[in-house]
């Protein structure tokens, strides 16, 4: 049914995003896309948000007492932004996010540095309680402009298979 | 030897390395209500491309409940910083997390609370060398559900000498 003109929008086709548990392989390595430049307003926003009113990531002049060049961006949005980017390649279209395990912050990031995002795929198995769906492990790496990596983790999440029922009881599941 | 720096006067007395020891429990004195701020916003903040955190029609007759689901690194993320004042904030640098579980699931409109117990304590290789201190970390939400645990190692200084002068408390 259509008003003013408008065509059946329920016809057009929709621009699928994400992959199913078929698409990936054992050591498959997947380089994620976009990148972020991560600023000053996005440390601010980012750690105001979440209650994290340090210092260290608030206040230029005790980062610099403490060696800094500049305040020191909340890890924790380092990790958001890491699984953040990965998330169309690796689980938008999956089900729950199970974990993270051996996550490192292996040096900081200050405003104005690039993160882009590497995922390689460690271990994957079909669920024997839920049929069609898979489980996915990946090792995530995040480096900044200089190609040094700033955070490592592993993730796990529920990823359906391509004729799976999807996730548990859900008509429509994404949850990464 | 440590110096005391005017700087560190912005900190609070407590949370240096020497005030943490294995066992010590806290109930983090705030919890903070999920609204778009702590829950849709950094999930787009981080381009986490997933509707069913920003879509709030996306779930209708799941079993997670009908209205958007909260990114878990968000519920996390809000932990940490609830848990921050009292265990992060003399820190030296994060070093990392192991077993961030997200238990339950998170909506807007619901409350989390941050609670910590202090796992281990390790002193640096020298008298005044920072320590790692290792924390336990729980999400509770407002109905006694926890919905997130994790384990982190945070990279700790010592109190310097001399400290009172010029320190300040954390009041208000």
């Amino acid at each position: 049914m259509s008003t003013g003109g408008a065509p059946d929008l329920d016809s057009f086709p929709i621009v699928a995003k994400g992959n199913k548990y078929e698409d990936f392989e054992l050591d498959q390595v997947m380089a994620h896309h976009w990148g972020r430049t991560l600023t000053q307003a996005d440390n601010v926003t980012f750690s105001t948000a979440t209650c994290a009113w340090l210092p260290l990531h608030l206040n230029v002049e005790y980062a610099r007492s403490q060696g800094h060049p500049d305040t020191v961006i909340n890890p924790m949005l380092i990790l958001c932004t890491a699984v953040g980017l990965s998330v169309e390649d690796l689980s938008e279209s999956g089900g729950p996010f199970l974990g993270i395990d051996d996550c490192s912050f292996v040096r900081p990031v200050y405003p104005g540095d690039t993160i882009s995002t590497t995922s390689r795929v460690v271990a994957m198995r079909t669920s024997a309680s839920k049929p069609g769906v898979g489980i996915v492990t990946w090792r995530t790496t995040a480096v900044n402009q200089k190609g040094e990596p700033v955070v490592e983790f592993v993730r796990t999440n529920l990823v359906a298979a391509r004729n799976g029922s999807a996730v548990a009881t859900t008509r429509r599941k994404e949850n990464a | 030897m440590t110096m005391v720096d005017v700087s560190d006067s912005v900190l609070g007395i407590s949370g240096w390395f020497e005030d943490f020891a294995p066992g010590q429990r806290m109930r983090h004195a705030r919890a903070a209500t999920v609204g778009e701020l702590e829950g849709s916003g950094p999930a787009k903040q981080v381009m986490n491309t997933a509707q069913a955190h920003f879509n709030d029609h996306f779930l209708t007759g799941s079993s997670l409940g009908d209205d958007r689901i909260v990114f878990g690194l968000s519920t996390a993320s809000l932990v940490y910083g609830l848990a921050s004042q009292d265990t992060a904030e003399h820190a030296v640098a994060e070093l990392g997390w192991g077993r961030l579980r997200f238990l339950a699931p998170v909506h807007h409109g619901d409350t989390i609370e941050a609670f910590t117990e202090v796992v281990s304590v390790e002193p640096g290789d020298f008298p005044d060398a920072s320590g790692v201190v290792g924390f336990r970390h729980w999400g509770r939400r407002q109905d006694g559900v926890v919905v997130f645990e994790g384990e982190r190692k945070t990279l700790m200084r010592r109190r310097p000498v001399e400290t009172g002068a010029g320190t300040t408390g954390s009041g208000g």
